[in-house]
């Protein structure tokens, strides 16, 4: 497969205007501002079946339809560079070698969407991408790329980098423009959508970095082309973060829907140093596990759904053997319990008892009721919260207990030191 | 105050990229503890006047997010992963020998001032697991050997 998004990864110096036009930057969004329609862009786009590459899925197009169609007030474009899903690394890869090519996508589609002002907002500790990217913009502005009239057109677009200052929840679209206003990540109430009332109050169209990424190669070969390359309503390849114990982990782009195994086998060489496949994380930390004998599953939106699951961020972490699932789930734990953004009780709460068990069971104190406990305090945090965290915190303590039920059992019976509460 | 009147060049423009003033507020405060080292209340009342924001809320955002520093932090800065993939790679041993060498434990900086250490979450650079940032930069594929090299580079 002839890579797309990743074809500038390994050319030095990418992330440079010299190198980046050399390589055909900026020529596709040349020929469609000075040459198309913006409705013609959402058509080609929306026929492309290109989904958002954030974790949601949602058709690009059929989001920026959204927009009201009377236009009062300015259009922002808002681009989510914030990557925090433990186990997904693909924006910092197109943030810092080919940022080019995430810019010119912005620039086709705030030409589609009528934006003017655009904002990139990248996650804080990304202090080397945001060099790139910084280095980058002041490029394109000195071409003259953005800015006034550009390439001789009407067409106005100003673009802002804006770092972020470390909170996982500012990857939630709403957090993330509460953020950009200067305030505390706190999730908005939907609805509104953004698409209606956005960053300050104004109709927003966010996107993912590797989605904006996705757009040039769109128009310049067209929808149909695009969708071609990926599974049935799923358009295009995808970069898939793998980590964990692959020999070879990595950033790999691959259509979507490449099997599970074929990724783990083939592209990321297999499990190292001789030990077996135990389980798998498809879609960053969030995303439901999935055990050995699970892995002949398409990676792409629907595929993992109907695996029970989630394509999420496509951050793949793998597990051998030797894992032991109490750590892993104490791991999650943590995280949830130190990212929960504290608005909504179900979470703040349920994060932090639920770390607090997981606790327990790890240093020897559990007793086999704390699985149900557990399982009870996922349920009551799912689907009752203003945003999808407290969701993405049960998932990994209901799949892991479901799949790996005897392993924590006889990690309780083996491990407790108070023998009166081993059992029920 | 002094010291951050020196930025208010810097401030004037950072806020006029924004088309609200209260957007600055982030930007204002990475550019304040650049320069200062930490958050001081000197620094949130310099961000309060330039974002327009009351500085209750600006003092909101600074204990909100983990970057911002609310007491002073060593010369460097180390944020060490603690999550999945770089669990999984055996982050952990090489946490404790960072710990056993620097003499300190999470959130404590060295007595000379000079390194401090903070256990972070994931960082999204786990193809590299296990893996840490010192500053700006991050160091992967860690070993006790390369941690130790490392370290001795600081200055």
């Amino acid at each position: 497969m002839e890579p797309i998004l990743s074809r500038n990864f390994n050319v030095p110096d990418a992330w440079k205007i010299s190198v980046a036009e050399k390589r055909g930057a900026y020529e596709t969004a040349r020929k469609v501002i000075s040459s198309m329609k913006p409705e013609e862009v959402t058509q080609q786009v929306l026929a492309s079946n290109l989904r958002g590459l954030g974790g949601a899925g949602f058709p690009t197009g059929k989001k920026w339809q959204f927009l009201p169609k009377e236009k009062t007030k300015p259009v922002y474009l808002v681009v989510n560079a914030d990557e925090g899903e433990p186990g997904t690394f693909k924006d910092r890869y197109i943030l810092e070698r080919d940022p080019h090519a995430m810019i010119e996508g912005i620039m086709i589609s705030a030409f589609a969407i009528g934006s003017h002002k655009a904002y990139i907002y990248i996650r804080g500790e990304y202090v080397e991408p945001y060099q790139h990217l910084q280095s980058a913009v002041d490029e394109a502005y000195s071409k003259k790329y953005l800015g006034k009239n550009i390439f001789g057109s009407a067409f106005h677009l100003d673009l802002v980098v804006h770092r972020g200052a470390g909170a996982y929840i500012c990857g939630e679209e709403t957090a993330l423009l509460e953020s950009l206003e200067g305030k505390r990540g706190l999730p908005r109430l939907k609805p509104p959508f953004p698409a209606i009332v956005g960053l300050f109050g104004c109709p927003t169209i966010i996107n993912n970095v590797e989605t904006m990424a996705c757009v040039p190669s769109i128009m310049k070969n067209g929808a149909e082309w695009f969708a071609k390359l990926g599974s049935p309503g799923n358009g295009g390849t995808h970069l898939f973060s793998l980590s964990g114990h692959v020999k070879k982990p990595g950033v790999y782009e691959l259509p979507m829907g490449t099997s599970l195994r074929e990724m783990i086998y083939t592209h990321a060489g297999g499990i190292r140093d001789g030990h077996q496949l135990k389980a798998v994380i498809p879609g960053g930390i969030s995303a439901k596990i999935l055990t050995a004998n699970e892995i002949d599953v398409k990676m792409d939106y629907d595929g993992l759904r109907a695996a029970g699951t989630m394509l999420g961020s496509a951050g793949v972490m793998v597990m051998n053997e030797t894992t032991s699932m109490v750590k892993a789930l104490l791991v999650a734990c943590k995280f949830f319990a130190h990212e929960s953004c504290g608005q909504c009780s179900p979470c703040r709460e349920g994060t932090g008892w639920a770390y607090k068990i997981v606790q327990r069971i790890y240093n020897g104190e559990g007793s086999l009721k704390d699985l149900d406990t557990l399982l009870s305090l996922a349920g009551n945090m799912e689907g009752r919260t203003i945003c999808v965290f407290a969701d993405a915190a049960a998932w990994p303590i209901q799949s892991y207990i479901a799949k790996f039920r005897k392993e924590f059992e006889d990690y309780i019976k083996k491990n407790s030191k108070t023998k009166a509460f081993q059992t029920v | 105050m002094n010291t951050l009147t020196t930025l208010d060049k810097e401030a004037e423009k950072i806020v006029a990229k924004y088309d609200k003033k209260n957007a600055a507020v982030l930007p204002l405060l990475h550019l304040a503890q650049e320069k200062v080292g930490h958050i001081t209340p000197e620094a949130e009342a310099w961000v309060s006047k330039w974002s327009e924001v009351p500085v209750v809320h600006v003092r909101e955002v600074v204990t909100f997010y983990s970057m911002y520093h609310q007491k002073p932090v060593g010369k460097h800065h180390i944020r060490f992963c603690t999550t999945t993939s770089c669990v999984l790679m055996g982050s952990e041993k090489i946490l404790d020998c960072l710990k056993k060498k620097l003499g300190i434990e999470n959130g404590q900086t060295t007595p000379d001032g000079k390194i401090s250490l903070e256990e972070a979450e994931c960082l999204c650079a786990c193809e590299m697991a296990p893996m840490m940032q010192v500053d700006e930069k991050y160091h992967g594929d860690l070993t006790e050997e390369k941690i130790n090299k490392i370290i001795e580079t600081l200055k």
